[in-house]
């Protein structure tokens, strides 16, 4: 009959398009060795290392860039890169680096005093000339700056205000990554897009959404990288990007979803894991509310069931931690400190000790966002164990930057409790900003809990000021045991962070800085 | 709402849908005294257990929590939330759309722009603007979805009102005084609810779904709460290694929207007042024929019916519309058959090619020759090159029968060429020459209107010129002047009987009018309740009718001759054709009824061309 | 005709005017700020005001809007926050992808959708009705992000036919071969729910066309079956159809959005979701208005082609 024709014959045409367009070559194009194809969590927003703030482009950057200073490899400890040596006067005020010799940038201008003396001017400079290719939203991190100088072509010295010990870990951090001064008075405001260094791998392209692509620098005063390429592919969807790493559409995947991990058990995969300086806890509103109580606040270390978080919900992606300072920061922890264990019986008894009627809490819960790895999961996980000793949770859910824009400015009033986690690179960073009574949300910090501490504002002001390390860490060892006991946060995990790679990838470690240094991979 | 609730269950898949709903319904409500587990109670050691394990029916989540007690829950919030919204949206999109359709103008312009400013808008940043305003939660989330949805039922139903809005039932209303807010109630809101509710029952589904989306934004049951749209949120992160956690939730949604969706067609089915009729289906290209035996060929007419027989099945009723008519027309000659609505005239001639819409429609005895052979049960083939070829049909209402998009011209050449192999060019000029043979004036421009354009004799003439395309042998008309005023028809009746003396056409003439019967037939055969029941010469039949129905249908008619005339109601209504008596259908109104004529089938008697079906005629020797 | 569209056109710029209002207001409405989301942990209040200044954003709202507002109609829709680049060139190239994936879907879907419920419809109670039936409400209850991932394990992980995710391929692409390879995927799966709503529609529509006289009259005319289908029949029911495919053509172009995402589409819809969660303001507003516009212009083009399809519409 000829409706039935007509309907066979529409089928017909509908199957071939589908052939002719995606089933008949199935010859994926494969990707050739010395190409190394890295699945990203997002698209970067530039690649100028002053204009950004997220790890993921940190990833890029730290690819196609130096610092003066680098952390070594597998450590947070500082060692040369860009500059040889460096010395440092009695005061810790004066920091003088002497600059590597015959260091080219990818556009051919030559590493000097002058350079290094540019870049920091055009963060921290309002009126210099390329301030204008900003905003530099973390040069804070330099902000102890006073003034840079050049004594001679190779040799540069910064003065700072006062004395500040994170110092030369900043300088290894990404903002502190050395730009082509040529390249950005040439490029201007579209320097980002068009970046120049001196690391191992040269900016080669940028496909809008598509790929960011650099390869092999064989002038890298380390050594040339054994890789061609690499091409970071920004793929946000974190089942997207397990699919491609499974149907090998990437060679390289970082931030593994837990859940998925399961996944790349063969033996055409391994799985990196690395711990680094991150904490995951619960930020405890201690002027108001139940949590205004110690004793209610230990209970609630108590009763949270922290190894199940991260063994269970996270897969075993994290650590159980014990205090506010990660242990990869190796030489400032205290490696005498016990988690809380947990114990819904001491936290049972606590609470009937601390003998607080109202315990209603409201908790507040993001969607998602930096460092905060699974947290909807965690926090109904955690909502749970609270509500098994006696407290009765309510969860608040926000996206991220509504979420920051309620925690922020503290809790009071509105909340008692709220997740937060925090990556840094130095052990002073996290406490600095969100421990002391000076840091309270209404002088400019970020302790959203109110804890205050006379003692433990004294032992952080000293640690910042101490140049030498062995003298910091007691201080910052002290003050660990300080904030333990007192509890203003429930100390929850410590992440590690993990990474994929399909077996053709060889040498790939991944660092406790976060960063991904890529130029020891091989790819077969 | 008996009869409502009737309709639905006769439709056997609504009812599925309906039980399977009331069944998720009853559970969802019951959820509280089940013997389920506690849905919020963690387990993370025991988690991502696939279904079917131990003390998991359905398997647990990434938490360890039971799925299937979960499910239940969340089924429990979902249906709420999916009807509040869907019936929030609903309400306020349809006020929005009746209004703007109703009173046009500005008033429509300014909702609508206003509609399509929210319809452009990406929804996502309308859910964000909500959760600032108002906070997270469900009750929230429930807002952002219905408001999201608002823009869309608001456009369906402008759309159908405006339609409504211009109808003549609505004009009367204003006519009879009645206020904007009365006839919106009582004429209009009954016809749009049908579209309310199937737009509803589409729009749950998505609804469900959208909760899944919105809780992306944090917007949503707050956890450990879960709807079934953010326990779909919540499994996303394990599609991959735990499908089945997305696969609940995934199912639950499924049975939810595909039973509202069966319900709900079927409510709109019983609600359709056409649809009510039990014509709920389309028609097939010819009617179904199911007969046992075929009548030997007899007679000498061109077209020859033999005790045909055509019913409507309708459920578990059989409506016998045609019961055993036989009926025959020469070259030249005019049938006229004429009957009460109901009478079952226009089925007999629809009979003839097919044409009756099957189902419910089912050609079930008898033969109808053209040229001796046999058109019940033709191959569509022979079928479909026959008609409009040699045998060719005029309809009345030409508004309705003509198509309304295609120019006339066209509609007129493509008569032409479906039978024969003509360029378009010249099937247009043949088209413009039949356009003139039916005396249109200015007929190559008229062939460019569409029939709207036209006024109802022009239309007719179309209608006529149609039929004549292809020099047809046989023309079927049924009713083609009725709803044409006085001097038209008499035009259009003059035009038909010039034609058939001057090219020798066969017409089966179908009216209620003896006026027009006596202006143009020779022979006239009177049908009621499905049977010919008195058939003879036109001038015989008029001047001493036989049979006690034709009587009064004449009695009615004053005057013979030029003229309007209509048939004046007789006491009380033709049977129903589903419950015929034994005997005459007549009886029971027929003032001669005798015990005799309800006992048993009377046969249609007679000598030559004259016959009846009466026991006790009023002429002794017709 | 043309004055019609012209008015048409015109009666566009309040709406368009209206959205430009409504967005700015959402955006400043909503809690956090580009400052905020550019810093992240350390947005100190501090910093955030430094860097708003820097990005021009201390002014008062109502002078904001005018002077977004006086740039764009000059055509300078400012620059992206977060990305670093004018915001008409992002929002360009990201609506090119997306006008692709959906251009493509929404004819899958206009296609698919008219002829499944064409022939559902002429073969009413059939059981290529029912399997249409099913097949249809099937797809409009399956979460889209849910099919799209599955078929990426199906077709890209365990058959290796099509690959993954992306607009064109890394290495070896960039052809036009290429790209369909690339959408077979992401086109059907955005295409599913739309094509359930238009077949249900036309099935209805076509329904009661069918059973209207024109029909019979075609039939006694000798049209073949085929032709009464497809030509009368169908051409009467567009008229009922085409709006519905102008209000599923916004349904296909904001589910675009899970699309996106799941296939890392670089289109505009997941651009818009990623600027609203970076607050990045003027790429959301700008991103919206031209959405809009488009959205706007193409409502036209239906109530267009709805006139010159029925010649009883009065323009």
């Amino acid at each position: 009959m000829q409706l039935f024709d007509w309907t066979r014959r529409g089928f017909i045409a509908v199957l071939g398009a589908a052939a002719l367009s995606g089933l008949a070559p199935a010859l994926q194009a494969q990707t050739p060795p010395g190409v190394l194809i890295v699945g990203q969590i997002a698209e970067p927003k530039a690649l100028d290392p002053a204009a950004v703030t997220a790890v993921n482009d940190f990833r890029i950057l730290m690819n196609v860039y130096d610092g003066l200073v680098r952390y070594k490899s597998g450590t947070l400890e500082v060692e040369p890169a860009l500059a040889t040596s460096w010395t440092i006067s009695e005061d810790g005020t004066e920091y003088t680096f002497k600059l590597r010799e015959g260091v080219t940038f990818h556009d051919g201008s030559a590493l000097t005093a002058d350079v290094v003396k540019f870049n920091f001017d055009r963060m921290l400079q309002d009126d210099h000339p390329y301030h204008d290719t900003g905003p530099f939203p973390l040069s804070f991190f330099f902000s102890s700056i006073d003034a840079t100088e050049v004594v001679d072509p190779l040799t540069v010295k910064f003065t700072l205000s006062a004395p500040y010990a994170p110092f030369l870990s900043n300088l290894a951090y990404p903002t502190g990554l050395i730009v082509s001064q040529a390249a950005v008075e040439k490029f201007g405001a579209d320097f980002g897009r068009n970046p120049s260094g001196t690391g191992p791998f040269k900016f080669a392209e940028w496909r809008s959404n598509e790929a960011v692509v650099v390869e092999r620098n064989p002038d890298y005063w380390d050594g040339a990288p054994s890789l061609e390429a690499v091409v970071f592919r920004p793929i946000t969807d974190a089942n997207t990007r397990t699919a491609e790493m499974l149907a090998g559409g990437i060679d390289l995947m970082v931030e593994v979803p837990p859940v998925a991990l399961s996944q790349f058990q063969g033996d055409a995969f391994s799985v990196v894991e690395q711990a680094g300086p991150h904490v995951w806890f619960l930020i405890l509103n201690a002027k108001e509310g139940p949590f205004a109580n110690k004793l209610v606040r230990q209970a609630a270390n108590y009763a949270v069931n922290k190894g199940a978080l991260v063994n269970d919900v996270l897969e075993g992606t994290a650590e159980v931690a014990a205090g506010p300072t990660p242990p990869a920061f190796a030489w400032a922890y205290n490696d005498a400190l016990e988690p809380y264990p947990y114990d819904p019986e001491k936290a049972r008894a606590l609470l009937a000790e601390a003998g607080e009627e109202d315990l209603s809490l409201t908790f507040y819960v993001t969607e998602g966002g930096s460092g905060m790895l699974d947290p909807v999961a965690m926090g109904t996980a955690i909502q749970a164990d609270l509500e098994a000793v006696g407290f009765d949770v309510k969860i608040e859910t926000y996206e991220w930057n509504t979420f920051l824009g309620n925690v922020n400015p503290g809790l009071e009033g509105k909340a008692d409790m709220a997740e937060m986690a925090w990556m840094t690179n130095d052990p002073d960073t996290l406490p600095f900003l969100a421990l002391r009574t000076e840091a309270w949300p209404d002088k400019g910090g970020f302790n959203s809990g109110y804890y205050s501490n006379p003692e433990v504002d004294t032992l952080l002001e000293e640690a910042r000021v101490a140049t030498d390390q062995a003298e910091r860490a007691a201080l910052y060892k002290k003050m660990q045991v300080i904030v333990q006991e007192d509890a203003p946060w429930v100390f929850v995990a410590n992440w590690k962070q993990n990474a994929v790679t399909s077996d053709k990838v060889e040498h790939f470690a991944l660092e406790p800085s976060f960063f991904l240094l890529l130029k020891d991979v091989v790819k077969n | 709402m008996r009869l409502f609730a009737g309709l639905l269950a006769r439709n056997r898949l609504a009812l599925v849908g309906a039980v399977v709903l009331a069944a998720v319904a009853v559970l969802a409500l019951l959820v509280p005294v089940l013997p389920v587990r506690a849905p919020n109670v963690t387990d993370t050691a025991a988690r991502y257990l696939r279904p079917l394990s131990e003390g998991h029916l359905l398997g647990t989540d990434h938490l360890g929590r039971d799925l299937l007690s979960r499910l239940l829950w969340g089924t429990r919030l979902s249906l709420a939330v999916g009807f509040a919204a869907a019936v929030i949206a609903a309400v306020i999109g349809a006020a929005l759309g009746i209004v703007a359709g109703y009173f046009g103008g500005r008033t429509d312009n300014l909702i609508m722009r206003g509609v399509d400013m929210l319809m452009a808008f990406p929804y996502i940043l309308l859910a964000l603007a909500i959760v600032a305003a108002l906070g997270p939660g469900l009750l929230n989330a429930l807002i952002a979805v219905a408001a999201v949805n608002v823009p869309f039922f608001a456009r369906n139903i402008r759309g159908i009102t405006v339609g409504i809005a211009n109808r003549e039932f609505v004009d009367a209303a204003r006519l009879a005084g009645m206020g904007h807010w009365r006839i919106i109630w009582s004429e209009i809101l009954p016809n749009v609810v049908p579209v309310i509710v199937i737009a509803m029952s589409t729009t749950i589904g998505w609804m469900i779904l959208e909760t899944a989306g919105l809780s992306f934004l944090g917007l949503g049951s707050q956890p450990p709460q879960a709807d079934l749209g953010s326990m779909l949120g919540e499994a996303r992160a394990a599609l991959i290694t735990a499908p089945h956690t997305s696969v609940v939730p995934g199912v639950m949604i499924l049975i939810i929207v595909m039973s509202i969706n069966l319900l709900g067609d079927g409510v709109r089915d019983a609600l359709d007042p056409r649809l009510r009729s039990g014509a709920l289906s389309r028609p097939m290209a010819a009617t179904r024929v199911a007969r046992d035996t075929v009548p030997e060929p007899q007679g000498d007419g061109i077209l020859t019916l033999q005790a045909l027989e055509t019913q409507f099945h309708v459920g578990g009723r059989v409506y016998r519309a045609v019961n055993k008519v036989s009926l025959s027309v020469h070259p030249g000659e005019c049938l006229g058959i004429i009957g009460e609505s109901g009478s079952g005239k226009s089925v007999t001639a629809l009979s003839v090619m097919g044409l009756v819409a099957s189902p419910p429609g089912v050609i079930t005895g008898g033969a109808a020759r053209y040229r001796g052979d046999d058109l019940i049960g033709a191959p569509y083939e022979t079928l479909r090159s026959l008609r409009g070829d040699r045998i060719a049909y005029i309809f009345q209402d030409p508004l309705a029968t003509l198509h309304p998009l295609y120019r006339v011209g066209d509609q007129l050449a493509e008569a032409i060429r479906v039978h024969h192999p003509l360029g378009r060019a010249e099937a247009w000029a043949r088209a413009v020459a039949l356009l003139h043979s039916v005396r249109i004036p200015n007929p190559e421009s008229r062939a460019k209107a569409y029939p709207h354009e036209m006024s109802g004799g022009m239309r007719q003439r179309v209608g006529i010129a149609m039929a004549l395309a292809n020099d047809p042998d046989v023309i079927i008309a049924d009713e083609p002047t009725t709803a044409l005023d006085v001097t038209v028809q008499a035009q259009i009746l003059s035009l038909l009987d010039e034609l058939r003396r001057a090219r020798g056409l066969a017409i089966i003439f179908i009216t209620h009018d003896f006026g027009v019967v006596a202006q143009l037939c020779d022979r006239v055969a009177v049908m009621y309740a499905g049977r010919i029941v008195e058939e003879g010469p036109t001038g015989v039949l008029l001047e001493s009718p036989a049979h006690p129905y034709t009587r009064r249908l004449i009695d009615c008619v004053p005057e013979l001759g030029a003229g309007r005339r209509r048939l004046a109601a007789i006491p009380g209504l033709p049977p129903a054709v589903d419950q015929l008596p034994p005997g005459c259908a007549f009886a029971p109104r027929c003032g001669r009824k005798q015990p005799a004529c309800e006992a048993g089938e009377i046969g249609l008697e007679g000598s030559g061309a004259r016959r009846v079906r009466c026991l006790y005629p009023e002429v002794e020797e017709p | 005709m043309g004055a019609y569209i012209l008015r048409r056109l015109i009666s566009a710029i309040p709406v368009l005017l209206g959205i430009t209002v409504i967005v700015f207001a959402i955006m400043e409405m909503i809690p956090g700020d580009p400052a905020t989301a550019i810093l992240g942990s350390y947005a100190t209040p501090e910093n955030v005001e430094k860097l708003n200044r820097e990005l021009g954003l201390d002014k008062p709202a109502v002078q904001r809007y005018f002077i977004w507002l006086g740039n764009m109609l000059t055509g300078d829709f400012g620059q992206s926050y977060a990305l670093n680049r004018p915001v008409l060139d992002e929002v360009l190239e990201r609506f090119g992808a997306t006008l692709i994936l959906a251009g493509v879907a929404f004819v899958l879907c206009s296609g698919l959708g008219v002829l499944a419920g064409v022939v559902s419809a002429a073969r009413q109670y059939g059981p290529a009705d029912r399997a249409i039936t099913f097949v249809v409400l099937l797809g409009i209850s399956i979460p889209s992000f849910f099919l799209g991932m599955m078929m990426i394990l199906l077709f890209a992980v365990k058959l290796r036919w099509l690959p993954v995710s992306g607009m064109y391929a890394i290495y070896g692409g960039g052809d036009l071969q290429d790209l369909l390879r690339h959408l077979v995927m992401p086109a059907s799966a955005l295409a599913v729910v739309a094509t359930g709503v238009i077949a249900r529609l036309s099935r209805g529509a076509m329904l009661e066309v069918l059973r209207q006289d024109f029909i019979r009259t075609a039939r006694a005319k000798g049209v073949p079956e085929r032709r009464v289908i497809q030509g009368h029949a169908l051409r009467a029911a567009m008229v009922g159809i085409i709006p519905v495919l102008g209000i599923q053509a916004g349904f296909v172009l904001s589910g675009a959005v899970y699309i996106e995402m799941v296939f890392q589409w670089p289109g505009v819809g997941r651009m818009l979701v990623d600027a609203i969660l970076k607050r990045d303001i003027l790429l959301v507003q700008g991103g919206v208005v031209f959405v809009a516009a488009c959205y706007v212009l193409f409502n036209i083009v239906v109530d267009v082609a709805q006139s010159l399809l029925d010649p009883r519409i009065k323009t």
